[in-house]
């Protein structure tokens, strides 16, 4: 059914323009002298060189989790680069020196300006070796080389970055659990 | 021709590429006032690295940047265009940007007398003194809608052509409003020289308080003129691409883009020049006013600045060391500002602003001592007759260029601040505005000063 949406009826001082463009003009110059001298009152983020606070299960720029000793956890299985819509991950598998684990990743890449962020990766992972709880959401650089991860730029993060509560994470180097863990791994436990 | 009179000439030749220098302000003036009025910081991404210190210098290499890019881009011609016109239109509004300036009063006339024959040499403001000035300048300000519509044609697209002949329409409608608003001052003072204009204002008052319905019609066709908004249907990015200049790229875009910062600047000039009193200092004798002691009696011209020329200089310096100060605070604020966030290049930042910091605090330091010393030692006397030495009258010329381009680049500014106020006119919005509302006030506007103007002055 149309709808008449009627017109506003304009009063006089409205019809002849300059009352209205000068009260515009003040609204203007009110917010030009707000930003000069109140720089703190911007509604702005200086992208990119701050990160906008986000919560921890938004889903950021990948880690690679790591086991005590530092080495990474990933066991190079290929599940995630499998269940990658997006087909931005790239391992290359070798053998591990470790007698208990088949193998290791040699090369893990991932191509962030292919990634679409869906964090299936992150549910494929048997090991729990991929997350994307770094809360980096602002990947902003030069060049679309800086834009392909490695797996030192991966595994670089701070345990203190991430919450206490977070056990895995506490086992990485250190971490609370870093001592224990350590020694569960010494004496032959099962990681 | 004396010496000193070919290097005035230099000097008033140099006064010519005003709005070619004033372009590049206007520039980080459209982008800082649109920053500034959205709630943004503005430009603040290109920089130049010196040692250590990333300068940004206020988003003044945002400009060399896109000179650069733009001289340098190929410079392509589309294969239906018609070429020669197409090469040639960019350059008409260019063109008429370097000629307007010239007739345009940038200081008071004064003379000096001559070292060889002892006779004084007069000189006028403007480089070239037309007794018909105004009627060059509109003359030769309407040519660059030439350009455009030129620009449109020869490109030979169908959005180019309808930008074109919507600006020719606005053009021939608000030039006939604006010749008639202007009339009335005209009428006034009795002269179409810009010189006299002034001169009539310097000795009367501003052209603003005679015609003040005048003045509102003529600021409002100048919009119209330099197809600024609410005006800019012949752009019109909404709705026809991007109006005239849909094809043009490169170092011509940029020329169109010149041309019409150059136009904002002359129509900001010629506004400040007609009603604004041009060089002039004050619109009223305040001396008449016996409360008003601390300042002397007027008329505020020429004779006034030369007598007070210690104190004018000081008046100025002081309150450009102000800004700086102003400046050095607001910085600070920024500074502190950027410390509190968690910003990746946050050492790079401080550094740069602690350098400004430090400029500007050395720069209002000095410009206060500077301010200081011009009031204690610059004593000038009073010179019995009209001669002053010529070292005085340069001083004076250059305190009144400076109340020039203080009143033009608050036009600038002003077309700047409506432009990020106002949307655009519908078109037939704007027709009806021109020919059923402004050319009717600028007709009634005229009768009534005539009348006044024969019943007041006889």
């Amino acid at each position: 059914m149309a709808k008449v949406v009627p017109r506003p009826e304009l009063t006089f001082w409205e019809r002849i323009y300059f009352v209205e463009i000068f009260k515009g003009l003040a609204t203007t110059l009110g917010h030009a002298v707000k930003t000069v001298t109140r720089p703190d009152t911007l509604p702005i983020l200086m992208y990119p060189e701050v990160q906008p606070d986000i919560p921890r299960d938004y889903r950021a720029r990948h880690r690679l989790m790591k086991r005590p000793d530092g080495s990474p956890r990933c066991v190079a299985c290929y599940m995630c680069s499998t269940a990658c819509p997006a087909r931005c991950i790239s391992i290359v598998a070798e053998e591990s020196p470790d007698r208990h684990i088949e193998k290791r990743p040699a090369k893990f890449e991932i191509d962030l300006l292919l990634c679409v962020f869906c964090g299936f990766c992150v549910e494929a992972c048997p090991c729990d070796a991929i997350r994307m709880d770094t809360r980096k959401a602002i990947l902003a650089a030069d060049s679309r080389r800086v834009f392909v991860i490695d797996k030192e730029q991966l595994m670089d993060w701070d345990p203190k970055d991430y919450p206490a509560s977070d056990t895995q994470s506490q086992k990485a180097p250190g971490g609370s659990l870093h001592t224990q863990a350590l020694a569960d791994f010494r004496a032959g436990s099962d990681h | 021709m004396e010496l000193r009179e070919i290097v005035i000439l230099a000097l008033k030749f140099s006064l010519v590429m005003i709005p070619f220098a004033l372009v590049p302000l206007m520039i980080l003036m459209e982008r800082r006032g649109a920053a500034y009025i959205q709630d943004r910081p503005g430009p603040g991404r290109a920089a130049i690295q010196i040692g250590g210190l990333r300068l940004r210098a206020f988003g003044m290499i945002h400009n060399l940047t896109d000179g650069v890019k733009l001289f340098f881009k190929e410079s392509f011609v589309p294969p239906f265009a018609n070429k020669w016109f197409y090469i040639l239109a960019p350059a008409i509004p260019v063109i008429t940007a370097v000629l307007t300036p010239a007739l345009i009063p940038w200081f008071g006339p004064f003379s000096f007398l001559s070292a060889n024959t002892g006779k004084p040499i007069s000189v006028v403001g403007p480089f070239l003194d037309a007794n018909a000035g105004v009627l060059a300048l509109f003359a030769l300000g309407s040519l660059s809608v030439y350009g455009v519509v030129l620009g449109s044609w020869a490109s030979r697209s169908k959005y180019a052509l309808l930008g074109g002949m919507r600006a020719s329409a606005m053009m021939i409608s608000y030039e006939v409003s604006m010749g008639l608003s202007v009339l009335g001052l005209f009428l006034i003072v009795g002269s179409f020289s810009l010189t006299e204009v002034v001169a009539w204002q310097t000795t009367h008052t501003w052209g603003i308080f005679v015609q003040p319905v005048g003045f509102l019609l003529f600021l409002t066709s100048m919009f119209a003129e330099t197809n600024r908004n609410p005006f800019d249907v012949a752009e019109g990015e909404s709705e026809i691409v991007a109006g005239f200049h849909t094809e043009y790229s490169g170092v011509k875009f940029a020329l169109y883009f010149m041309g019409e910062y150059c136009h904002i600047v002359i129509a900001s000039a010629l506004i400040a020049t007609l009603y604004l009193g041009g060089y002039d200092l004050l619109p009223f004798d305040l001396s008449f006013d016996r409360r008003i002691t601390w300042l002397p009696a007027g008329p505020y011209d020429a004779r006034f600045i030369a007598a007070h020329l210690g104190g004018m200089l000081a008046f100025v310096l002081g309150a450009t060391a102000l800004l700086a100060f102003a400046f050095n605070l607001l910085v600070g604020r920024r500074s502190r500002n950027y410390g509190r966030m968690a910003a990746s290049d946050k050492a790079a930042r401080l550094r740069e602003y602690g350098f400004f910091r430090v400029l500007s605090l050395l720069a209002g330091l000095g410009l206060a001592a500077g301010a200081v010393a011009a009031y204690l030692l610059i004593k000038t006397a009073p010179v019995q007759g009209q001669i002053y030495p010529l070292s005085i009258s340069l001083a004076v010329a250059a305190v009144q260029i400076g109340v020039v381009l203080a009143k033009t680049l608050f036009f600038c500014w002003l077309f700047v601040w409506v432009r990020w106020t106002l949307p655009r006119f519908r078109y037939d919005q704007i027709m009806a505005l021109g020919w059923k509302v402004m050319l009717n006030i600028a007709l009634v506007n005229l009768l009534v000063t005539a009348v006044i103007a024969k019943l007041v002055m006889k």
